[in-house]
């Protein structure tokens, strides 16, 4: 048997150093990076494996260690995992027709869904599952967090075209005397609505902008804190193309409307009114 | 027979304020020709303001008729009533109201650029009216780096981008020291020699007295 069985509820009580002639004929255990850290093994070393205090028997030599695929679902597990080969482990447990779990490598090109229905037909008391359909099983619960969180960003962004929106009617009052002004002396209507429209998309394409840049900032510091804190390779924040450009297309949208709104209330008054003597 | 560039018949402003009516203009009758220099002076309250914002097709009269070069402003809708103001009446105020983020150039140029004078013809133009009123040098500062004198003077010389029938100030010494005002003064004399038809309202003797007739106003009439 080739594969590497997941063994659960080890109990590795102890690392010790055994005669070279000896340390030839152990079997080989593969040890995940943080457990060889916590340990303090390196390669070489030799370790004396049981499944309870009391039955510390298997000795093995630490053949590898490895950093395992990161897994969001593992993330605050304090487990760790080291692989061996199933005869060790099937002597390890004293009982060698007893396995939870394995993963079976396919050769390229072959189909998984026949592969899956091979297995489910030959190997009685077993299910199989290809690693995609695991995968979606235990992405359900990140789906939801994400579909979240996009409608927290949409809320946000809602809310920030209505701040927006409120900074242009401040602008706008602020622009009164101009507006009459240039009403006096002319200046149509639909000239004042287009510079305070252009005002508007020129102020939400450079909060796209600088929200797109505090966006990739906040990520790349969200992601060292918590690579950091849970010494793991996740990307925890992710700003993608699609995102960026959801986020921009909306906010120009929002900004536009914004603006169009606080520039209609404008031109729609009276110069004189503006003027502050209608 | 040519008509006078501002004709007024008759003209009443009512207001309602505080739940009565107020009679800023009580029956105003004015002619102005062509070429002429007309001061209209008065106390606060008289309606020389109200009067100056109906002349100019800015507010419209509750009876009474303004005609501008033979044309009612009565009989035109507000979008034929902004082009007459953008191409036969300059307006100059008080606090001269240039737009701050443009340069005394480009403040010049506004008005030609909303009548669609191509680019070049309106920046030779806007060069030529600033130095007419002495500001060749300033055409690149923005208006707030210019001085209330010079800022009143680029806002003379955005009132005449358009080559405007007539001319309408509104109290513009009002907020300049003597001296300015004095140069302001000489610039208007020298625009009405050149031909330019010019109404001032004033609170300033001297600007009432420097030009060719003076009108004074109180409760809303004219008294002389």
């Amino acid at each position: 048997m080739t594969g590497l069985p997941l063994l659960r509820n080890l109990l590795l009580l102890a690392a010790a150093a055994l005669p070279a002639p000896a340390r030839a004929q152990l079997p080989n255990v593969a040890v995940e990076r943080r457990l060889a850290q916590e340990l303090s093994l390196r390669v070489g070393d030799t370790i004396r494996l049981g499944t309870a205090p009391d039955s510390i028997r298997l000795v093995a030599t630490v053949a590898a260690v490895y950093e395992p695929r990161p897994d969001p679902a593992e993330i605050a597990r304090v487990e760790r995992h080291l692989r061996m080969h199933l005869p060790d482990l099937a002597a390890l447990l004293g009982a060698p027709d007893r396995v939870d779990r394995f993963g079976v490598g396919l050769v390229p090109g072959t189909p998984v869904d026949s592969a899956v229905a091979a297995l489910e037909r030959n190997a009685f008391g077993f299910r199989a599952y290809s690693s995609s359909a695991i995968a979606a099983e235990s992405s359900e619960t990140f789906l939801v967090v994400s579909r979240f969180h996009r409608a927290i960003a949409i809320i946000t962004i809602v809310a920030s075209a209505v701040f927006l929106l409120c900074i242009m009617l401040l602008k706008v009052e602020e622009r009164r005397m101009d507006a009459a002004v240039m009403r006096f002396v002319g200046v149509r209507r639909r000239t004042i609505f287009g510079a305070l429209l252009l005002e508007a998309a020129l102020v939400a394409a450079v909060g796209c902008v600088v929200g797109t840049g505090l966006a990739l900032v906040a990520g790349a510091a969200t992601n060292a804190y918590y690579r950091n804190f849970f010494d793991t390779a996740l990307t925890f924040s992710l700003v993608t193309p699609g995102i960026v450009l959801f986020s921009v297309a909306l906010s120009l949208v929002l900004g536009l409307l914004a603006g169009a709104a606080a520039a209609w209330r404008l031109v729609r008054t009276r110069p004189l009114v503006l003027w502050g003597r209608g | 027979m040519i008509p006078p560039p501002l004709l007024a018949r008759d003209l009443r402003k009512d207001y309602r304020m505080n739940g009565e009516t107020v009679h800023a203009l009580r029956g105003v009758s004015l002619r102005v020709d062509a070429g002429d220099y007309v001061a209209i002076a008065g106390p606060s309250g008289s309606g020389k303001s109200t009067l100056l914002q109906l002349l100019g097709g800015i507010d419209t009269p509750t009876a009474g008729v303004v005609e501008l070069l033979g044309t009612r402003l009565d009989a035109l809708s507000d979008r034929e009533l902004t082009h007459l103001r953008l191409t036969r009446v300059g307006f100059i105020f008080q606090r001269f109201h240039l737009l701050p983020v443009l340069t005394a150039r480009e403040n010049v140029e506004l008005p030609m650029a909303e009548a669609g004078v191509a680019r070049g013809e309106r920046r030779e133009r806007a060069e030529q009216l600033l130095a007419y009123v002495g500001l060749a040098h300033r055409g690149a500062h923005r208006a707030t780096q210019l001085s209330g004198g010079e800022m009143q003077r680029v806002a003379i010389a955005r009132a005449l981008a358009n080559r405007p029938t007539v001319l309408l100030a509104d109290e513009p010494t009002g907020e300049l020291d003597a001296a300015t005002g004095r140069e302001i003064l000489e610039l208007f004399r020298r625009l009405n020699d050149d031909g330019t038809t010019l109404i001032v309202v004033t609170h300033d003797d001297r600007l009432a007295a420097e030009a060719g007739r003076a009108i004074h106003m109180l409760d809303g009439t004219i008294r002389d």
